[in-house]
């Protein structure tokens, strides 16, 4: 009985958790993007602006919800929840420390512990491709095809050097396992940022192109699609696909955390409690989500050539190469870094 | 017209150094000085050169100067202006007995002020026009009167400018 109130206990933080995180963002996209530009940002609502991610997702499930004649009823509906669910999903297999004893109960700081923990991440995160071509298809409208379109040639050319990235960090560690990704990287010396510099930025650039983020929102693209493949979206459906992209985002930047910057492990302190060690992880997750809108602010867009010069022509020979090199240091038993 | 197109260095072309550049920029602005103003708590500055929205100025014996001869009324590009006169037992004989200004077709052009033979008519600096209805955008004459001494700067101003054209030295 306690297993199960523990999971749900959980469930509820850690969604939770995720749902604010995405509404926080929303807020931080406006006041960091504000502030870049001298401006000051919403600050009507509550203190600061504080309580406008409230009143924004009121307005939206108050606002008239439209479904454009000829779109494809069933999938136009489907697709936002096909968007956001991938990014709640991969979200279980996080892990958010290690298993630790809460008044006499052995409690897994994740979801759901897998063993191949990458692989489900990967799986289902190449799901959310689905919500963006889907949507962009059932709105029978052509800004938004061209920008499902271009959506899903990037976020496949990306997912083979993300996957690649990945990969090294594998090879590297020996295991699929997210628990013991992180265990193995304990001390700040054996963070795999030191250890895959490469695969570290392969990485980081390839989870901008997959949330569909500046310098490669294709699949927006406001100047020349609208809005791309929501174009023809409103209201809480329209809310969804942004819940989806920051969802998928706090996801990225808790993996980038996970895989490279040691997850929950507190640098100079390999021995703190555990608390701190969750702590540690948020502030390093909020790094990167930061960087999210540091990057936005300051990068303008790609042209569609340019961005599969990158990722055909640059990335993926790279993290090719990166992959050869691990693996024969490996197999061989070298230390690189 | 041959455009000569700058080769990239390789260090730009590794476009990465140059990213860490702009980010750079971006992050000091985060602490810059904010040059938003608040505006309802924050309004503009005015002056007596602004052209605000047109009022009756209140004489210091409590009445308006005007005479409702109509001037401004022919005067006004936007034809926001409406006066219906009647006779009174006041020394000026005329007034109006309707002074209407339309303020959604008021234009702030100023030329009701610059017609008005007896100065009853002024550009105030206020400038805010919200409401719910467009009847309630139409005001009459009690809406309209200012006290002089809330005008007096612009008063002053208008006088220095005509002042201008009424001296005898002055050119044409």
């Amino acid at each position: 009985m306690s297993e199960i109130l523990i999971w749900i206990v959980k469930i509820a933080v850690i969604y939770g958790g995720l749902v604010g995180t995405a509404a926080a963002m929303s807020l931080a996209e406006r006041k960091v993007s504000a502030w870049m530009q001298y401006r000051i940002g919403p600050n009507r609502v509550g203190p600061f602006g504080l309580l406008q991610p409230i009143a924004d997702g009121i307005k939206f499930i108050f606002k008239e919800e439209l479904v454009p004649d000829g779109a494809n009823k069933l999938l136009f509906r489907l697709a936002p929840a096909m968007a956001a669910f991938p990014a709640m999903l991969t979200i279980a297999v996080i892990p958010f420390g290690p298993t630790v004893t809460i008044a006499g109960h052995e409690v897994n700081l994740s979801i759901a512990d897998l063993d191949i923990g990458i692989l489900f991440v990967l799986a289902v995160g190449g799901l959310s491709i689905y919500g963006v071509i889907l949507g962009g298809w059932a709105s029978n409208s052509k800004y938004s095809l061209l920008g499902s379109l271009r959506a899903s040639a990037q976020m496949i050319s990306y997912e083979l050097s993300m996957i690649l990235a990945i990969l090294a960090v594998v090879v590297l560690t020996g295991s699929l396992d997210l628990q013991q990704i992180v265990a193995s990287q304990a001390t700040i010396g054996q963070w795999n940022v030191f250890h895959q510099p490469l695969a570290f930025v392969l990485f980081v650039i390839a989870t901008f192109a997959e949330t569909n983020r500046h310098p490669f929102d294709f699949a927006e693209c406001e100047p020349e699609l609208v809005a791309g493949f929501h174009t023809e979206y409103s209201s809480m459906r329209f809310a969804l696909f942004f819940l989806g992209e920051y969802c998928a985002m706090t996801v990225m930047a808790c993996l980038t955390v996970t895989l490279f910057l040691g997850g929950y492990s507190v640098p100079f302190a390999p021995e703190a409690h555990w608390a701190i060690g969750v702590l540690a992880f948020a502030v390093k997750t909020a790094f990167f989500l930061f960087l999210f809108l540091w990057v936005r602010w300051t990068l303008p867009r790609l042209r569609f050539d340019q961005l599969m010069r990158l990722g055909w022509k640059v990335m993926l020979p790279l993290a090719l190469v990166n992959i050869l090199v691990t693996g024969i240091a490996v197999s061989l038993g070298v230390e690189l870094w | 017209m041959i455009v000569k197109r700058e080769e990239l260095t390789f260090a730009e072309r590794l476009y990465l150094p140059e990213i860490f550049r702009g980010m750079s920029i971006t992050f000091a602005k985060l602490f810059k000085k904010k040059i938003t103003r608040q505006y309802p708590e924050q309004p503009l500055p005015t002056n007596e050169v602004t052209r605000g929205q047109p009022r009756l100025v209140v004489k210091d014996d409590d009445n308006i100067a005007c005479v409702s001869c109509g001037l401004c009324e022919a005067a006004c590009p936007a034809y926001a202006i409406t006066i219906d006169g009647h006779e009174t037992s006041r020394f000026i004989e005329r007034e109006p007995e309707r002074f209407e200004i339309d303020f959604l077709r008021c234009i702030l052009c100023g030329f009701c002020e610059e017609a008005c033979p007896k100065d009853a008519i002024f550009m105030s600096d206020e400038l805010e026009l919200a409401d719910y209805d467009r009847q309630s955008l139409v005001w009459g004459i009690d809406q309209l009167k200012r006290p002089k001494a809330s005008l007096q700067k612009r008063i002053d101003y208008v006088y220095s400018l005509n002042d201008r054209w009424r001296k005898p030295s002055s050119t044409s």
